[in-house]
């Protein structure tokens, strides 16, 4: 059995956010985690690693590279993360599971639900759920573990609620007794006496685009950002992470956002360039010159912030609703947001 | 109805997974409307001109999770 | 108001066995096909080569590279009015049209575009037919006896007329092998034509069929001219049947329609059946797909909501086209359609990802089935068609013609597990 284990740089042993740009790079043997894995009765054979910027900025290149390791290893069964809460390391751990999963190659990952590398797997991985931090190592290993070599020795994996992984969403194809343009008639009668049915459920969160703006020229514009940007000293504590706040300071006569009065506390990318300016994460000297040219009306008069790091799915669409009752009540025709 | 929104972003793949509409991919992770590598004057020009596509996309009607480049 | 259709009668033939020999014929429920004597790509400068071999189900083979499948059909009352346009005849609406059709024998026309320079590496995914093996059930043309045409192009000749010079072979040899049974008594005749009047209490139901043509090697003909500027209008079913419409588009083949669906649309079969009884069929829209822009997306779907008021529809049924932006078509239909008080079903295939788009009033879908979906691997004992074949590599759903096609010819669908 050969077990490839996939780390971002920092699990790798790599750096921290300053080797988020890392190149793709291959051990041999276990790194990280990996060595809890190996205890766990996973022995890892080969590690491979990536940057997680470096992983989001250059997917196909960097997708090239390990998944010709991972075929050279000749890998029964990959392992990508924990990535817990991370949201780069947990998308480039789904992205590379969904494309093993094209090629046949079973794959184990773990990270929290609302990671988007659960979405990205495409139910390719079997995911176990996890805390938001590296607390959560202890108990995902030994699951992970356990898993992966039951998948790498071809053994039948039970059902998500047995085995404690996510549910992977897919949808198997089966033969109808009925063709698809007989089941639909028998929808649309339905239907049409009042019993909906459908064979497929709608996705539950999808919004419409919003109509276009009729009139640039006469709107009012807000700033907007998950980029952790407040005035300096923080004065109000916006938390680094796994925030269920968010701030709003007034912009009155600023031509810009300045370094001295500034700065960004999010702690999930490198702040440093962005504390050089912090209009390179909200756009206000953008905007000023826009409005004075006329081709935006004028820049609301307080900017919206918070930190997306580690934040659940359910907080951030309650922080946006929040939001955008306060933008609607202001008057507010469209919004420019910034993310990292 | 919503009030249209432009997320600038530089990693727009995910943006598109989560369900936004209107996504300009921004310039990196660490800095979506800036450039270092610029000298100060360009920079601002190159904010101005990512802001000014930004708007364009506002005022336009897209499909669902569309990406544009700052570039057209 | 419903529109008037022309009156129709298919007289099918059974057939019991394809055998190869040196005469193409008819004897009793045997047909017959000689290779030689068919000379198929006879006078066609754009094609090298064309030849024809018989697969029959439960062969060791895999046929890849299949553009399209097509039913053997003649016009009886006027042979040269079969596939009208494209064979060189025209459609006469005071004809009363007699089709002479085999049953379970298809003509699939083959060419390997990668193998002959004329599309990049990747541009055309896979597309194949197993005659035995864990797939066989995946294509409908697993099930048939199929007339595969192997076309090799001509040197130097333009993508587009050695399209065209294919589709002319396969229509061609399609209604040669229908004409062997001018002389015989079908099986089975159907006539279908105007509609009686039915009970003005039952709910008007119209079918809204879409369809794409982006250009060659991606087209969809009527009469033989592509339908690249094709806005929403009604057609008689009749006129599909006698096969105006054909298919070139050889992309995503699990997806995509083929002539053969055309020929014979479950959907507008089965429309006609309940006609009288649950609903009275108001009519049959064609409709494009992939428009441009959301403009234009937008716009294509208000004039096929209107057209279907105009035919004064309760109710309609939407079917898509391949994979991609035509969702966004299809969404867009639906919810004109919904806006105007008409109640709607769409057909849409499904991905590993749900659904590739969707709106709030989409709440009625029938699954095509999961197009990602990976199907366990074969080796087959022989390739027809050129290419490796993905021998012994497992397949996604969608490289098999037919297997999710979203105008709900099959039967498969996908659910949960």
């Amino acid at each position: 059995m050969t077990v490839v284990h996939y780390l971002n740089q920092f699990f790798a042993g790599l750096g921290g956010e300053e080797a988020a740009d890392h190149e793709t790079v291959r051990f041999d043997g276990p790194h990280g985690p990996g060595k809890a894995l190996t205890a766990a009765g996973l022995p890892i054979d080969v590690t491979v690693a990536c940057g997680d910027d470096r992983f989001a900025l250059h997917e196909a290149d960097c997708l090239v590279t390990l998944l010709a390791w991972i075929e050279e290893a000749g890998a029964d069964v990959v392992v990508c993360g924990p990535s817990f809460g991370s949201g780069r390391y947990g998308y480039a751990c789904g992205v590379l599971a969904r494309e093993l999963g094209r090629r046949g190659t079973p794959v184990v990952a773990a990270m929290t639900p609302d990671s988007p590398g659960v979405l990205a797997s495409e139910g390719a991985a079997y995911i176990v759920p996890t805390t938001g931090n590296v607390a959560g190592m202890r108990d995902a290993v030994p699951v992970v573990a356990s898993l992966a070599s039951r998948l790498a020795s071809g053994a039948v994996v039970g059902s998500p609620d047995e085995e404690g992984y996510l549910p992977r969403g897919l949808r198997a194809n089966v033969r109808s007794e009925q063709l698809g343009a007989e089941r639909a008639l028998d929808l649309l009668l339905a239907k049409l006496n009042g019993e909906l049915r459908t064979e497929i459920a709608p996705p539950t969160d999808r919004v419409a685009p919003p109509d276009p703006l009729g009139d640039p020229a006469a709107a009012r514009v807000a700033l907007v950002t998950e980029a952790g940007c407040v005035p300096q000293g923080n004065p109000d504590r916006l938390p680094t992470r796994h925030t269920n706040i968010w701030l709003r300071y007034p912009i009155g006569d600023r031509a810009e956002l300045g370094p001295e009065d500034y700065l960004s506390v999010h702690a999930g990318f490198d702040t440093t360039e962005a504390n050089r300016d912090p209009d390179r994460l909200v756009p206000l000297d953008a905007a000023r010159a826009l409005a004075e040219a006329g081709r935006i009306g004028r820049v609301h008069d307080e900017f919206f912030t918070t930190t997306g790091v580690d934040t659940p799915v359910a907080v951030s669409t309650r922080m946006g609703q929040e939001i955008g009752a306060e933008l609607r009540n202001a008057g507010v025709d469209a919004v420019i947001l910034t993310g990292t | 109805m919503g009030i249209p929104t432009v997320f600038i972003t530089a990693l727009p793949t995910i943006a598109q997974m989560v369900g936004a509409n209107r996504i300009v991919r921004g310039v990196a992770i660490t800095h979506p409307t800036g450039d270092p590598s610029l000298a100060a004057g360009d920079e601002l020009a190159l904010r101005v001109r990512i802001l000014d596509r930004a708007v364009e996309m506002l005022a336009a009607d897209v499909a669902p999770r569309t990406v544009w480049e700052i570039d057209a | 108001m419903s529109h008037t259709r022309a009156d129709l009668e298919i007289a099918a033939f059974a057939v019991d066995e394809v055998v190869e020999g040196t005469l193409t014929g008819w004897d009793g429920t045997t047909l017959l096909v000689s290779s030689p004597q068919l000379a198929v790509g006879a006078g066609e400068p754009a094609l090298a080569e064309a030849t024809v071999e018989v697969v029959r189900p439960g062969d060791r083979v895999r046929i890849t590279n299949v553009l399209d499948a097509v039913v053997p059909d003649v016009r009886a009352d006027d042979s040269a009015a079969s596939f009208p346009g494209v064979l060189g005849g025209t459609w006469d609406d005071t004809a009363h049209p007699r089709i002479h059709r085999l049953n379970g024998v298809a003509v699939l026309p083959v060419c390997d575009w990668e193998g002959a320079g004329l599309v990049g590496p990747e541009e055309f995914p896979p597309s194949y037919v197993d005659m035995a093996g864990p797939a066989q059930d995946r294509s409908p043309w697993g099930s048939t006896v199929n007339v595969v045409l192997t076309c090799a192009p001509a040197r130097g000749a333009a993508v587009a007329d050695v399209d065209a010079a294919i589709r002319r072979s396969a229509l061609e040899l399609a209604r040669t092998l229908a004409a062997t049974t001018l002389d015989a008594t079908p099986t089975d005749v159907r006539r279908v034509g105007a509609l009686p009047d039915a009970d003005p209490d039952l709910p008007a139901v119209c079918a809204i069929v879409q369809v794409a043509s982006e250009g060659p090697l991606t087209d969809t003909f009527f009469d033989g001219d592509d339908l690249r500027d094709l806005m929403p209008r009604m057609v008689d079913p009749a006129w599909l049947t006698a096969g105006r419409l054909t298919n070139g588009a050889y992309d995503w083949p699990g997806v995509r329609n083929t002539t053969a669906n055309y020929q014979d649309l479950s959907l507008v079969r089965a429309l006609d059946r309940a006609h009288g009884q649950t609903l009275r069929f108001a009519g049959l829209i064609l409709a494009p797909g992939y428009l441009d822009t959301a403009e234009a997306k937008r716009r294509g779907a208000e004039a096929s909501a209107a057209l279907a008021a105009e035919l004064g529809a309760a109710g309609a049924i939407c079917t898509t086209f391949s994979s991609g932006n035509s969702h966004t078509d299809t969404m867009l239909t639906v919810r004109a359609l919904e806006s105007r008080g008409i109640v709607t079903t769409a057909l849409v295939c499904e991905t590993n990802g749900g659904l590739t788009d969707h709106v709030p009033e989409a709440d009625c879908l029938v699954s095509t089935g999961n197009e990602d979906e990976l199907v366990p691997a074969w080796t087959p004992d022989r390739i027809v068609g050129g290419g490796d074949g993905d021998a012994g590599r497992t397949i996604a759903m969608v490289h098999y013609l037919g297997s999710c096609v979203e105008t709900g010819d099959g039967p498969w669908t996908a659910v949960p597990v």
